[in-house]
């Protein structure tokens, strides 16, 4: 800005300028003014906090809403069924009980059929639709804990039918309530924690489903990406921040990781899938190829924090090392990453909660499919938490409603706790040189 | 061999390198008469390096290469005789056989990929002894070389300096080799799919049905503005008229207003906006707002509107880019030399009309800046609307009215058994290459806005 613009409108040769009479601020226009202009300053602070407690209000909105139907999700209705199991006289020995073929045994003995079978018998004719079509799973492994109890009678709680389920809780149908009803007059219903829902994998029964398989997916792609995107990061981080020379290669490489970071992840997807699915030939829904596709994809973030990390480490410390005779890289590795890996932690931790709740790239590669069991290695077809939700979202059943806020609900506490860990280590390890 | 094993192997080698190399430079070092030039640690190093380096870089280049040798080879084989000539069927038979041999498919559907699994079995470990088997004779080879090399004299310190530059080198390429193999990819699925339907139908046709696909005239069905229209209403209309102002005066008032305990406990609140997955936005999406706003639209007498409208998912993705938004603007009027606001105050502004004439037109540059980042991102976002958003293509300016996206058109052509050659397919990597080419072009306009104006003032 040049000086003449500076003084624009006043008199260029030494003309004296026109006197103004003082302001007098006690007249009736002045004092309106005044009021006007301080009636619109509180307009615009409260603007201001009304734009601030709307945002948060949606947030605790969000959170209440998922909470109120995703709470009920973690319970479970159980119906207390009475097995006489002298007159079902399974034909089972307790040899095929102990040995690994138990499981085998027992499903060969129809014991699904005469659960049923029991349940029309103590709840009346229809009462076998009172219980889940998988609570003959429960009677199993009663029998397999403990074996002795196939010469007796015995009462073991089994989960309800959804309908049951529902009613228990006054959202079901009349009818299921008035059974409810019955029930509870008999003391044979009762509510509990939902514990199989963390143990057990995708179903299609809203009542037996559970978030272990996707979780256990979710931990192994998260394995693949940390392993990949947090050495790539680090040493890229290190290369630029203390190597790098300025040219117009390290120009590119600079451009590439600010783009990358703000390339929309489905992008990442389509590359997954024309690369490591195309290309390669590497499985579909595999945690492997779901890890890559997401190092790629935080790798930008890490290095970016990386950067920031180092460049904090004051010169002194490096100035130091090299006097005393290190070499650069001893610098690097001995001196400045130690002092930076506060920092650079902070970033992973960030990236990977990022990269814990993404969900398109994943589809891209097929991560989408029906996965009845956990997976057990890195080439399995597996699923991942936020995918698992999204495939339970598009379910009819009201079951599914609760199941999916459920989830969300785990999902946002291990997001939660990941990202109250990044700020911890950043208040712990925050370092004032 | 498995890779892993094989990974391992070489590791261990190295390690073994490792070891015997220090104590041979230790007992050189006992009855040399000169003072070695390096640690007998960096002599290990050194042949550690040698080891592992060029039978890892083997391997890497190996994996790369073989999987189409190993069809070669199997196509070579006589029982690829049963095969047809060409076509979609042929890479099905092509992929299962493959599947089959490796062992991850449990059955056939077609037959003769049973009779192929075999010659792709004994392709497959054909060649994975033959890289195995190099890789070890290289990690062997490098070691030797390098542990023959150990004296005195040797400068294994500078040599593994070197080594280690190289590896970060590498390191830091590899965002340029993702940047290129998105580009790459991108650009040839999309020249397959140009070379079936003309660009200009696609870029400028209003009819959008991928579902039917006419065999004659395929660029009918693919035109893409609607798409075009829909995403550019969703994200960069309705949810910047949301993100906009709760952004900016969110902004505003914490940094100029708020007391430092209300700063402290709002700033992290907002910013847990960001960190909600968007999967769980898109749920909410669809489950609560969008049913909501159908029975606001329904009151005000649309009978039909749709629970799937663009407002529910430009409402909702409004709220999810405010933290965005808020944080661009707080670092950039953060970044207002405070001479400027205290001049302003002095000379007897009220606050907001300092903030307003004053500190919003310096901060500008930056504010514009994320605003077109946080556009950037709201068009590539993807679950909100492949969850709140209908499939139905339509240009309208009715917010209660359904619109769809780009990104929701990607998930939806790429889910389920579709071919690799179909029109259908390609026109999703068409797609993705504009989303790329836009995205991409406000990333660089920002980041440069954002570069010049931090100048101006430091």
């Amino acid at each position: 800005m040049n000086s003449s613009a500076l003084v624009a409108g006043v008199p260029a040769q030494g003309a004296e300028p026109a006197r103004r009479a003082p302001t007098d601020w006690r007249t009736d226009a002045m004092q309106r003014r005044i009021r006007r202009r301080y009636a619109a300053e509180r307009r615009f602070r409260l603007m201001g906090l009304a734009a601030v407690v709307l945002s948060g209000a949606f947030l605790a909105f969000l959170l209440v809403t998922m909470m109120a139907s995703g709470l009920r999700g973690f319970q479970r209705t159980e119906v207390t069924l009475s097995l006489d199991f002298q007159s079902m006289a399974l034909p089972v020995t307790p040899a095929q009980l102990a040995g690994p073929g138990a499981d085998l045994a027992l499903a060969g003995a129809e014991l699904q059929d005469k659960v049923s079978g029991a349940a029309e018998n103590a709840f009346g004719p229809g009462g076998s639709a009172y219980i889940a079509d998988t609570a003959w799973l429960a009677v199993r492994d009663a029998i397999k804990a403990d074996p002795a109890i196939l010469k007796t009678r015995a009462a073991i709680p089994v989960p309800a039918s959804t309908g049951i389920d529902l009613a228990a809780r006054g959202e079901g149908k009349p009818a299921d309530e008035a059974v409810v009803a019955r029930l509870a007059g008999l003391k044979l219903i009762s509510t509990g924690f939902n514990w199989p829902f963390f143990t057990r994998a995708d179903a299609t029964d809203p009542g037996a489903v559970g978030i272990w398989g996707a979780l256990k997916g979710s931990l192994m792609t998260m394995l693949v990406t940390l392993l990949l995107a947090f050495p790539v990061g680090v040493l890229s981080a290190v290369y630029l921040e203390e190597y790098a020379p300025k040219n117009r290669w390290t120009d590119l490489i600079e451009v590439s990781i600010n783009n990358l970071a703000a390339v929309p992840s489905i992008i990442f997807g389509l590359l997954g899938l024309a690369v490591f699915l195309g290309t390669f030939g590497l499985p579909r829904s595999a945690p492997i190829v779901g890890g890559m596709t997401l190092a790629l994809m935080i790798m930008p973030v890490i290095v970016i924090a990386g950067r920031n990390a180092i460049k904090a480490v004051p010169p002194s410390i490096r100035d130091a090392a090299l006097g005393i005779g290190a070499s650069r890289i001893q610098v690097v590795f001995h001196h400045v990453l130690p002092l930076a890996l506060p920092g650079i932690l902070t970033g992973t931790i960030i990236g990977m909660a990022r990269a814990l709740g993404e969900t398109a790239p994943l589809l891209m590669i097929g991560m989408r499919a029906f996965i009845a069991s956990p997976p057990e290695g890195f080439s399995d077809p597996a699923t991942v938490l936020p995918v698992q939700i999204f495939l339970w979202s598009d379910e009819v059943g009201r079951g599914f409603v609760e199941k999916t806020s459920a989830a969300i609900l785990v999902l946002l506490a291990v997001l939660l706790a990941m990202n109250a860990l990044a700020i911890y280590l950043r208040n712990k390890f925050e370092t004032r040189w | 061999m498995t890779p892993f094993a094989l990974f391992v192997i070489i590791v261990g080698l190295g390690l073994i390198g490792w070891l015997t190399a220090r104590t041979r430079a230790l007992a050189q070092a006992a009855t040399s008469p000169v003072r070695p030039n390096s640690l007998p640690g960096q002599h290990g190093s050194y042949v550690a390096l040698w080891t592992v380096l060029p039978a890892l870089a083997f391997l890497a280049l190996w994996s790369a290469i073989s999987p189409s040798l190993i069809t070669a080879s199997a196509l070579a084989d006589p029982a690829a005789g049963v095969l047809p000539a060409t076509g979609y069927e042929r890479d099905m038979i092509l992929n299962e056989a493959r599947s089959l041999a490796s062992g991850s498919a449990y059955g056939a559907f077609f037959t003769q990929s049973e009779a192929l699994a075999p010659a792709f079995a004994a392709a497959m470990a054909k060649f994975r002894w033959i890289g195995a088997i190099v890789a070890l004779l290289l990690a062997f080879a490098g070691g030797a070389f390098a542990y023959t090399r150990v004296s005195p004299s040797l400068r294994a310190r500078t040599r593994v300096e070197r080594g280690v530059m190289l590896i970060l080198l590498v390191a830091s390429l590899i965002a340029i080799l993702t940047t290129l193999g998105i580009f790459l990819s991108l650009v040839f699925e999309s020249v397959r799919f140009f070379r079936i339907v003309p660009v200009t139908d696609f870029l400028f046709g209003t009819h959008w049905s991928p579902q039917i696909i006419s065999a004659k005239d395929p660029g009918a069905s693919l035109g893409a503005v609607p798409l075009f229209w829909g995403t550019f209403f969703i994200g960069a209309v309705i949810a910047m008229i949301v993100a906009i102002p709760f952004g900016l005066m969110s902004a505003i008032y914490l940094t100029q207003y708020a007391q430092p305990g209300f700063r402290r406990w709002m700033k992290p609140a907002l910013e847990m906006l960001a960190g909600v997955p968007t999967v769980v936005y898109g749920y909410f999406a669809a489950l609560t707002v969008g049913p909501a706003i159908r029975q606001v639209a329904v009151a005000l007498g649309m009978p039909y509107a749709s629970s799937e409208s663009a407002l529910s998912a430009g409402l909702v993705m409004g709220v999810m880019i405010i933290p965005f938004v808020s944080s661009m603007a707080d670092d950039s009027i953060a970044a207002v030399p405070t001479s400027m606001r205290d001049g302003s105050l002095a000379m007897g502004a009220t606050t907001n009309e300092t903030i307003r004439k004053v500190l919003l037109p310096a901060a500008l540059p930056g504010v514009v800046a994320g605003i077109l980042l946080a556009v950037s991102r709201a068009i590539g976002e993807t679950m909100i609307v492949v969850m709140a958003a209908s499939g139905a293509a339509t240009i309208t300016l009715n917010p209660f009215e359904s619109a769809t996206t780009v990104t929701k058109q990607i998930v939806d052509l790429l889910t389920g058994e579709a071919e690799f050659d179909s029109p259908k397919t390609l026109a999703a990597f068409a797609l993705g290459l504009t989303l790329f080419a836009i995205t991409f072009l406000l990333n660089v306009v920002a980041l440069n806005v954002v570069k010049k104006y931090r100048e101006a003032y430091e």
